[in-house]
């Protein structure tokens, strides 16, 4: 079963094609043009090079956060698109499992950090287990001084992973036990291969249930002088 | 590829906070239009929320689109283009329907088309009305714009005149939120207007005999202060002076414009075209000068994805499609194709 993975959550752009012999052709974006005029060259890209038909995918997998709202919505919107054009299903992986996955066989505690701007971050923890990793705290969005003091507390060997964990790299260092690595942003090649794992147990969702994760309720604040235009 | 009256395109529109998807045949034949609306979600907050915007547009998109596949009765497979609007708008509400648009034209196989959300505006008439003739002249007026626009052909436009600061809707929002009228404020000014008296108060005439440019901010203010400075006063009876002063201008000028320019009509476009008094005055006016007045339908004057199909099928013919490597223009002007290459 070939899958189509698109992802976008954060400043990087990625598209991979795979399936059960793993990704087959990818395009990763780690800083470029904005997302939404490079998703759909990549796709085409990424069918041209596997010498994929899109009429061949049978699955649509898609990063659904959290991450930067305009970016990940770009990449939701044309993950949902195509997935009812060709009329197959999707599944939704969060961006915080992505970034955990290249880290999976660690035995330390394993925290993927997302850039949220305003100073803030989101995260979970994952943990290795016999046959797999689990995830030992849900998502969540909080200062990086919330995440530090979350972590001393625990005392564990941690691993932080992610452009959030780049950016606040001198409150992390500070916190025992705890060493701040690579990869800066999730992989739609991990996104494929996660995905994969999912077809096999046929863990599908339709187009129409794909909930984008944000953790964060719209900045409301408005007044008169900075009303948008109605076009 | 050929386009002709056999086309059928499917329209997209996310600009600003409707969720439409409509499928047009041959540039002019609506087969299906679906608007979903969210007024609601944004009158709690008085105007519209960009990012409530932009998560409601993701929500709704697959279901709007499926829905006027659905209702017109095809099957996908007859397809011939997408058009979508890429601008002007909110940013993060054009990127949806942009990669949703273009990610159904990847799919689908067929052209991708980006369309201008005003030039859509202008199309809106052609789609209830086939046989009109060139030279007319558009007024087109939102919440967003206040704009005459010569139309002497399909893709050939003449800016007349435009607004120097605040859109005519703009003026009717912020005034029927001071009164505490309701929200959105053009239907709510409309409506509280049919109680008032038109001529209780001489609110300024901005520029009525200064070129075919509008103003509308110190009509605004002078609003503002007269509540302020008259606290009893009825808000039906500012609100229908306030209409009035907003119509008459509008109307002089349209009626300006298409005498200078020779047009064989007038028509009207934008939300607030669905104003009734400006409807019947545009109407009498040109009764009066013995042009057409085209006045499409309340559905077809607001934001709708027909008219975006409509354009798309003449922009489709004249130009071609638009590359997949296309994204938003959150401020195109009317007159700027090229940024849609
Ligand atoms: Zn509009």
């Amino acid at each position: 079963m070939l899958i189509l993975g698109i992802e976008s959550a954060t400043e990087s752009v990625g598209v991979a094609l795979g399936g059960h012999d793993g990704v087959i052709a990818a395009v990763e974006i780690a800083r470029g043009r904005r997302h939404a005029e490079s998703i759909v060259p990549a796709v085409q890209f990424v069918c041209r090079q596997a010498d994929v038909d899109l009429a061949e995918v049978g699955v649509v997998a898609v990063d659904i956060g959290p991450g930067l709202f305009t970016g990940m919505r770009v990449g939701i919107a044309t993950a949902k698109a195509l997935a009812m054009a060709l009329r197959v299903p999707m599944i939704g992986i969060t961006s915080l499992d992505l970034l955990a996955f290249p880290a999976r066989h660690s035995d330390r505690v394993v925290v993927p950090v997302i850039d949220a701007r305003k100073g803030e971050v989101f995260w979970a923890m994952y943990r290795h287990v016999p046959g797999g990793v689990q995830q030992v705290m849900a998502p969540t969005v909080g200062s990086v001084e919330d995440l530090a003091a979350d972590l001393m507390a625990r005392g564990q060997e941690s691993l932080c992973l992610g452009d959030g964990a780049e950016r606040h790299r001198e409150v992390l260092a500070d916190v025992h036990h705890c060493e701040v690595a690579g990869p800066r942003h999730p992989s739609a090649g991990a996104l494929v291969e996660l995905a994969h794992a999912r077809a096999v147990r046929e863990e599908f969702v339709d187009h129409h249930e794909i909930a984008p994760v944000y953790l964060r309720v719209p900045d409301a604040q408005i007044n008169w002088s900075t009303r948008q235009v109605r076009p | 590829m050929t386009v002709d009256e056999h086309t059928l395109v499917l329209g997209v529109e996310t600009s600003c906070d409707e969720t439409a998807a409509a499928l047009v045949l041959g540039g002019d034949d609506v087969i299906s239009s679906v608007v979903s609306s969210q007024i609601d979600l944004h009158a709690e907050f008085g105007g519209v929320v960009p990012e409530v915007a932009s998560r409601a547009h993701l929500e709704s998109l697959n279901p709007v689109v499926a829905r006027a596949i659905v209702e017109g009765g095809i099957d996908p497979s007859r397809i011939d283009a997408v058009a979508c609007t890429i601008g002007p708008g909110l940013i993060g509400a054009l990127l949806v329907g942009v990669s949703a648009a273009k990610a159904l034209a990847l799919a689908w196989d067929v052209p991708f088309v980006g369309v201008n959300h005003l030039e859509a505006h202008l199309y809106a008439a052609f789609l209830e009305d086939t046989n009109l003739q060139f030279p007319l002249v558009v007024l087109l007026v939102s919440g967003g714009h206040t704009m005459l626009v010569e139309m002497r052909d399909h893709g050939d436009y003449r800016l007349l005149g435009r607004t120097i600061d605040d859109a005519a809707g703009e003026a009717f929002d912020k005034v029927a939120r001071f009164l505490d009228l309701g929200y959105p404020g053009g239907p709510a000014i409309d409506r509280a207007s049919d109680a008032g008296d038109p001529d209780a108060i001489r609110f300024p005439r901005a520029m009525m005999d200064d070129g075919l440019d509008f103003s509308f901010s110190g009509l605004k203010t002078s609003v503002l202060n007269y509540v302020r400075r008259e606290p009893d006063v009825a808000s039906v009876d500012v609100a229908a002076s306030l209409q009035q002063a907003v119509i008459d201008v509008l109307v002089h000028k349209a009626r300006r414009a298409a005498h200078e320019v020779g047009a064989t009509g007038i028509v009207l476009g934008g939300g607030v075209a669905a104003n009734r008094l400006l409807r019947a005055e545009i109407a009498a006016a040109c009764a009066a000068d013995g042009i057409g007045a085209f006045l499409p339908s309340r559905e077809m004057c607001t934001d709708n994805a027909a008219m975006i199909a409509a354009a798309g099928w003449h922009r489709l013919r004249a130009v071609g499609p638009s590359p997949l490597d296309i994204g938003a223009f959150p401020t195109m002007p009317l007159l700027d194709q090229a940024l849609i290459r």
